[in-house]
């Protein structure tokens, strides 16, 4: 049999517990704790001061209850002092922040980016933005990590980005170059956009108490970070979900993969806008400028908006078959276009979808918005103080 | 979800002289649930609301709020079960900023003073709660914000007071598409932060994105309440115009060769638009 974990695990254990529920609820008074960790009082207090003492988080004055007994001390995440670096690289831009424990963006940069900007020329932007941030950091400020969010095939061991088609990328490794640049030897934690997006909602957003989730991301290209059974599913060398690359129709439209018939290529960026006869156009504003028109009556505009409904619908039910979601999340780009085109998408999906599969799923858009890649950036450097809180530094 | 609705109409019956606007109503709004509510003009969809408000009395039918049964014989019957409406021209006033517009007629007292401070708070926190993030202060005139944002200073108001149902009537009419974007995302947080939402709308997309069940008004009644995962768009628009689809709606009247069919919601049918 082997030994039962020892007195030192099991505190390193509750200290994370602690520190996790304080970084995803915001400030909770230790009776609430108490009831959420299912702790004893004297426990509690024991764990909070030992955060405490280490600076992650503060004990504060009791909310008001209105209710008869001792008022609880409040314990609040240290956010202003406890940070991370988070770095979203998308295709049309770049950004930087600087997200503070509990998920708050303190501090943010945004940069254009060309398309065809190599990562030897993106990581001096990115260590740019941040040496900027780094002047009006406070002194007693700890650095917790670093986290990347790409829009593009990520490997789990190293972060390598093995092919992001829609950024040109192939076999980049960014998170090494990006310590090159910043000259430190922490390592950086890269994920997939659409997987960190899906980890940040699922921690604090729409999908909070979610467990089955898929969280569908347009850039240009689209993919899905998808939750099954409360986990993060990410396939075996870290590259599923990418749903944008669903062959939906034979020998059809090339896309950017090399492939013909992605579903990318009826809902993404290029295929919206070739259906609404603006070719030569790229970028978010063209995008939105399509779902514009169509709003104000132009005929092709509109039929373009309702086409690309449609397969949005005739995808979704797929996922919805194979996944059992109780959320679909449309993020990105596929947030404008689920409430420009929500009557073709629901009926499609309605139409396609087995019942059972559908009755109880929610189709919702980001509560997180734009941020939700930087949160999640950030959440991937936090695990690991949230794995052991008091081996910070 | 909980399955008894919070409001419940039956039999509701209304007419202005001799002209019948409701005949026979039945109506459910559920906690949690938007519920839209679409049909043509002169459907009655505004007379509904009226009466669900307590500006109109109805000539019969009976309302059931939170399993018990309800007289609302004045809005400010309504406002007491926790029934807001914000109507189409908002009610806002122009030259008085947010906090004031959110408290009018209600201003919270601190002795004999107006109590700001308060106010300020719990306007501040309500806007947070809904996750609002376009509103730059509280104390901007009214007349500075845009479209959008004056819809959402009209929706805070309306959940400002603890109120459990609200009703939207068309809040996306006359609005681009991003502002648009945020106001659906905002009624759908309503219902998500657990109040009951009807929205009356003639927009498909927005009944589509945000609506978890949908009712058809058609000329005074109330052909079809069913669940948006159990219907088309294209059946939405015939349950409007002709007030029936395929197995939903008006039983066919006599003489046409049609099956009738008993006029309950046929579940999911399989599509009638392809």
């Amino acid at each position: 049999m082997p030994p039962g974990p020892s007195q030192d695990e099991i505190r390193r254990q509750n200290l994370g517990a602690l520190l996790r529920h304080v970084h995803v609820h915001g400030a909770t008074s230790r009776a609430e704790l108490t009831t959420a960790l299912g702790l004893n009082r004297s426990t509690i207090g024991a764990l909070t001061a030992d955060l405490a003492g280490a600076g992650l988080v503060s004990e504060g004055a009791p909310k008001e209850t209105g209710r008869a007994g001792r008022p609880s001390p409040v314990v609040r995440p240290e956010s202003n002092r406890i940070h991370a670096y988070a770095y979203s690289i998308e295709v049309d831009r770049l950004r930087a922040a600087r997200v503070g424990l509990g998920g708050v963006v303190l501090d943010r940069r945004e940069l254009d980016r060309p398309r065809g900007l190599l990562v030897a020329e993106a990581a001096p932007l990115l260590a740019g933005a941040v040496k900027e941030m780094q002047q009006h950091v406070p002194a007693d400020a700890v650095c917790v990590g670093t986290g990347v969010a790409v829009c593009g095939m990520v490997r789990r061991d190293d972060g390598l980005v093995r092919l992001a088609p829609t950024t040109g990328w192939v076999d980049e490794p960014i998170g090494a170059a990006l310590s090159a640049e910043l000259g430190i030897d922490a390592p950086i934690t890269v994920g997939n956009v659409a997987d960190v997006a899906a980890f940040a909602e699922h921690a604090r957003g729409v999908a909070a108490g979610c467990d089955n989730v898929v969280y569908l991301y347009g850039d240009v290209g689209v993919g899905a970070g998808i939750i099954a059974g409360g986990r993060r599913v990410t396939g075996h060398g870290g590259y599923s979900g990418e749903v944008g690359h669903m062959k939906l129709v034979r020998d059809g439209e090339r896309c950017e993969c090399g492939s013909r018939g992605c579903w990318e290529t009826q809902i993404g960026e290029n295929g919206l806008l070739r259906n609404a006869g603006r070719p030569g156009a790229q970028g978010r504003e063209a995008l939105l400028a399509v779902f514009d028109a169509a709003d104000r009556g132009d005929a092709r505009a509109g039929a373009a908006v309702r086409q690309a409904g449609d397969w949005l619908g005739f995808g979704v039910a797929n996922l919805v078959n194979i996944f059992n979601p109780e959320m679909v999340i449309f993020g990105g780009t596929m947030r404008d276009l689920y409430l420009a085109a929500a009557a073709q998408i629901r009926s499609r999906l309605n139409a396609n979808a087995l019942t059972a599969c559908l009755e109880h799923v929610r189709l919702r858009t980001p509560k997180l918005g734009d941020d939700a890649a930087l949160v999640g950036a950030a959440e991937l450097a936090f695990e690991r103080l949230l794995a052991d809180p008091l081996d910070i530094g | 979800m909980p399955a008894t609705p919070l409001l419940e109409l039956r039999g509701i019956d209304k007419s202005f002289g001799p002209v019948q606007v409701l005949r026979d109503v039945a109506f459910a709004a559920h906690a949690g649930e938007v519920t839209a509510l679409v049909g043509d003009n002169g459907a009655g969809k505004s007379t509904l609301v009226k009466c669900i408000s307590g500006i109109h009395p109805t000539d019969a039918g009976e309302f059931v709020f939170d399993g018990r049964p309800a007289t609302i014989h004045s809005p400010r019957d309504a406002a007491a079960l926790g029934i807001e409406v914000v109507y189409q021209d908002l009610a806002l006033c122009d030259n008085l900023d947010i906090v004031q517009n959110m408290f009018l007629g209600r201003e919270k007292l601190n002795g004999i003073v107006l109590d700001e401070p308060t106010m300020e708070q719990m306007a501040a926190e309500t806007l947070a709660g809904l996750s609002v993030r376009t509103v730059k202060s509280l104390r901007q005139h009214v007349s500075s914000l845009s479209g959008g944002q004056r819809q959402t200073v009209a929706i805070a108001k309306a959940v400002l007071w603890n109120s459990r149902l609200v009703v939207l009537d068309e809040p996306t009419a006359a609005l681009g598409v991003a502002q648009t974007a945020q106001v659906l995302e905002l009624v759908r947080r309503l219902a998500d932060n657990g109040l009951a939402v009807v929205l009356i709308s003639h927009n498909m997309n927005d009944v589509f994105a945000v609506s978890d069940r949908i009712a058809a008004l058609y000329l005074g009644q109330m052909v079809a309440q069913v669940k948006t995962t159990d219907i088309t768009h294209a059946q939405v628009v015939e349950l409007i115009t002709a007030g029936r689809s395929g197995g939903l709606g008006l039983t066919a009247e006599p003489g046409q060769g049609r099956n009738g069919t008993d006029g309950q919601p046929a579940g999911k049918t399989a599509g009638g638009d392809r």
